[in-house]
């Protein structure tokens, strides 16, 4: 069972479907977390998100598993607390485009630390609820401005976003208020690189599984590109898709471009071992 | 071992602007932050920005953002491995 969706759900099947935590009652806590006072000033920070300083890597080097399981620990305490998110499917992201009020296209922290990349090639964000009507007052968060979208023109950029191979987020400012709606992949989103390369989970898995039907696959290989969580390989024996299920994420995008429908998003909790593994 | 990556900042005016190094490190390794937190009503100025070595884990010690720099302002160490 996921443990946000027992906390915040309030009967609603997930609790990223509760509207309760897009509201602006939520944004008004916000003003009193530390993040919000500016501490991404550095760099390991800013973009990095809740990249993992020198220390970690230090203790990784060494071996240090009890150092690394109490920075682990530190980690997730104030993620959980402020800023972590969950992959969603496409699916659910329509149902939560219809729910959120305004919706602004804005460009990517992330992309801007890894890459420095400019303002009119880095609109893959969305920030939504309230807080977007303020945006002025943060220039520098808002590098580049922000588009107000409509729902339709939402699903329009959203899908455009997801062709080209960006996985959907959901980020929380100030848990649980949700208030970032992201577009990632490996090895640009830090969340994502976080949560890979050193199993921090920042970023939380999705309600789904993805799995592959061996029989339906006629090994074209067009899903294997689609996972930025390093969960989907080709067999180069059997020539079949091979999906790690304890690895996957379960953001559908390898299921949506498999022409023969060989690849099914399962639920998570349906899996007696997976329905615990975030 | 562990590189480490040193950035004298006072020869990197606008990394913002210039991102050779970003872009030519094959995994990432280096990250583009501010020295000072965000302000309200103002964007930060360019010279503000700042590059540091963020994943230190996957640095090769190639060398490649060292030799692209045009101001020579980036130095990376690294120990020699003793074999195993």
């Amino acid at each position: 069972m996921c443990v946000w969706c027992q906390r915040y759900g309030e009967g609603y099947e997930r609790w990223y479907l509760n509207p309760a935590n897009y509201a602006r009652r939520l944004y008004k806590v916000r003003k009193e977390e530390p993040e919000a006072a500016g501490a991404e000033g550095n760099p390991q920070a800013a973009g990095g998100m809740a990249s993992m300083g020198r220390a970690f890597l230090e203790a990784r080097e060494r071996g240090d598993l009890e150092a690394v399981e109490r920075m682990k620990k530190q980690a997730h305490d104030i993620a959980w607390g402020i800023h972590f998110g969950q992959v969603i499917t496409k699916e659910e992201l329509e149902q939560i485009v219809d729910m959120i009020y305004p919706i602004g296209l804005m460009t990517c922290a992330c992309r801007r630390s890894m890459r420095g990349l400019p303002n009119e090639e880095n609109f893959t964000c969305i920030g939504m609820g309230p807080g977007m009507y303020k945006w002025e007052r943060w220039p520098d968060t808002y590098r580049g401005g922000v588009h107000f979208l409509t729902p339709e023109e939402a699903k329009q950029v959203l899908d455009s976003l997801r062709r080209r191979g960006l996985v959907h987020t959901l980020f929380t400012f100030g848990t649980p208020y949700l208030a970032g709606l992201c577009n990632c992949d490996y090895p640009d989103c830090a969340a994502i690189r976080t949560a890979v390369d050193f199993d921090v989970k920042v970023l939380w898995k999705g309600h789904y599984v993805a799995q592959v039907d061996p029989s339906l696959c006629n090994g074209c290989g067009l899903c294997v590109r689609r996972c930025q969580f390093k969960a989907l390989s080709f067999s180069a024996s059997a020539l079949k898709a091979n999906i790690d299920p304890l690895q996957c994420y379960g953001c559908g995008l390898c299921r949506d471009v498999c022409k023969p429908d060989a690849i099914s998003l399962v639920d998570r909790a349906s899996l007696p071992v997976l329905a615990e593994v975030w | 071992m562990l590189p480490t990556i040193v950035v004298e900042d006072s020869k990197c005016p606008n990394p913002l602007a210039c991102r050779k190094c970003l872009l030519v490190c094959p995994t990432r390794v280096l990250g583009l932050g501010t020295d000072v937190g965000p302000q309200k009503y103002r964007e930060i100025d360019p010279e503000h920005f700042i590059v540091r070595g963020v994943r230190e884990q996957l640095c090769t010690a190639c060398m490649k953002c060292v030799e692209i720099c045009p101001n020579g302002a980036i130095q990376v160490a690294v120990e020699r491995g003793v074999p195993a």
